[in-house]
């Protein structure tokens, strides 16, 4: 059983260096994002509503329709969680007393290994399915129609969003340079079923991808990513998007050296825990969404 | 060698300390504690009734392709289904149909003097009115943005096919 939700939003951090990094994101996606913690808090800002009763019944809703495992917003909340431990699990051992801590970037620079294109374009890879799958569980399949979800999954907005400009600059860009997409496509096409067993992010979130094993897997993330490349494309190229920009903007709110690209995006992989962050944002708003509606 | 006078005020004053750092270090119990215990044993009920209609049998339902307005799919679930309207890329409101079988959202249309194409309606809150259908499925708009008033939330319930809803068992 986790932490009851209100915890987990109630404890989520106001500062640190995944809320710093996060906020450096703000020029690709103005004012979407305000790092909304406490569960009260969201259900006011949410809702738009003030009385202290409402918003109680609104809370035990929420609270109601997180505790049943059936309704799956707990397996979002795991795969959020998972997905950010297993990518950082690559940190060496020297680094996992400090994880909380406020680290300098040069100061543990000695520690930080790159990680190698391909284990990072796998990462990268899994990730964007995680964000589909979590997707599904806390919103079920919108609509009618395969255009209806894809308009649901467009909507993205808010703290989801953001979580998506993460994925994009911080697991794509930064650490793969600007033809992420196409490494990250021909690097999936060229991984066999059982390299895909050894990736420590996939063995993380493994349970929860579709497929009968890990062949029907492989093919179900790689389809994903087909699919979801031309969004992620005009993402960049709409944003104007370019690895010195966003490390740029990186730099104002973290300390890290731009000419250690590679490094800097080990040093995101340990340290930024956006996904998590995030995740839990999102799924405490359609929470209250669904709970406002039902009550 | 201590006084048994000084023995015992220490004692006193240790013990008045030792109530000062455990009153000071439990938390005051969250006001959604008790929901929390209720519903998180492992013979916790089911938060959505097994009776319950399906969510995608509410799509057909909802109002579409409404002029100056997108509305995009947002949640489907148990019971449950939930549509965005925006307006200029901007949320301005929130469409619901929820089946109320097995929660008390049904009760507060009980005393209900409003009505809304014929079935009895209720404002909630600031920003919600709803009716409900059939006894049993509330259609619920949501207002998002103060430019989507009292007025237009009413108006928007009756461009859901009600009569469709009504139909369904």
């Amino acid at each position: 059983m986790s932490k009851p939700i209100y915890e987990l939003v109630d404890q989520l951090p106001t500062g640190g260096i995944t809320v710093r990094a996060l906020k450096s994101l703000d020029f690709i996606v103005p004012g979407q994002w305000q790092n909304l913690v406490g569960f009260d808090n969201t259900i006011r800002a949410v809702t738009g509503e003030t009385d202290e009763a409402l918003i109680q019944q609104i809370g035990e809703r929420a609270i109601t329709l997180f505790n049943d495992k059936s309704e799956g917003y707990q397996r979002a909340l795991w795969l959020y969680q998972t997905v950010d431990s297993a990518s950082g699990m690559l940190g060496t051992a020297a680094l996992a007393g400090r994880i909380g801590q406020d680290v300098s970037f040069l100061g543990i620079l000695k520690h930080l290994t790159p990680k190698p294109e391909k284990l990072q374009s796998l990462d990268l890879c899994v990730k964007l399915v995680v964000e589909l799958v979590a997707f599904c569980q806390i919103n079920g399949i919108p609509g009618d129609s395969i255009g209806d979800f894809l308009a649901a999954l467009g909507d993205y907005a808010g703290e989801s969003l953001m979580r998506m400009a993460a994925l994009t600059c911080f697991d794509g860009l930064i650490p793969l340079g600007p033809s992420f997409i196409d490494q990250a496509l021909s690097v999936l096409k060229q991984t066999s079923p059982s390299e895909l067993e050894k990736n420590q992010t996939f063995i993380g979130v493994n349970e929860l991808i579709p497929g009968s094993n890990s062949s029907g897997k492989l093919k179900f993330i790689t389809e994903s990513f087909e699919s979801t490349q031309g969004w992620m494309s005009s993402f960049v190229s709409n944003n104007g998007l370019t690895r010195e920009r966003v490390l740029d903007n990186l730099q104002k709110f973290v300390d890290v050296s731009k000419d250690k690209a590679d490094y800097v995006g080990a040093f995101l992989d340990i340290y930024v825990k956006y996904y998590e962050h995030t995740g839990i944002q999102t799924l405490a708003r359609r929470l209250i969404e669904r709970s406002v509606a039902e009550i | 060698m201590i006084s048994p006078r000084w023995r015992k005020a220490l004692t006193a004053l240790m013990l008045s300390l030792v109530l000062i750092v455990s009153a000071c270090s439990s938390q005051e119990p969250s006001r959604y504690s008790q929901i929390q215990e209720e519903t998180s044993g492992r013979n916790a009920p089911a938060a959505v009734a097994d009776e319950a209609v399906q969510g995608s049998n509410f799509n057909q339902f909802f109002p579409r392709s409404v002029a100056g307005y997108d509305i995009v799919p947002y949640q489907e679930k148990n019971g449950f289904a939930e549509y965005k309207v925006n307006q200029d890329g901007k949320n301005v409101a929130m469409l619901a149909i929820n089946d109320t079988t097995g929660t008390p959202a049904a009760a507060k249309f009980q005393n209900s003097e409003m009505s809304i194409a014929g079935y009895p309606a209720v404002e909630q809150g600031q920003n919600a009115t709803a009716i409900l259908v059939n006894d049993r499925f509330q259609v619920k708009v949501l207002s998002r943005d103060p430019a989507f008033t009292k007025d237009d939330r009413a108006a928007w319930i009756e461009k859901f096919d009600l009569a469709g809803l009504a139909d369904l068992s």
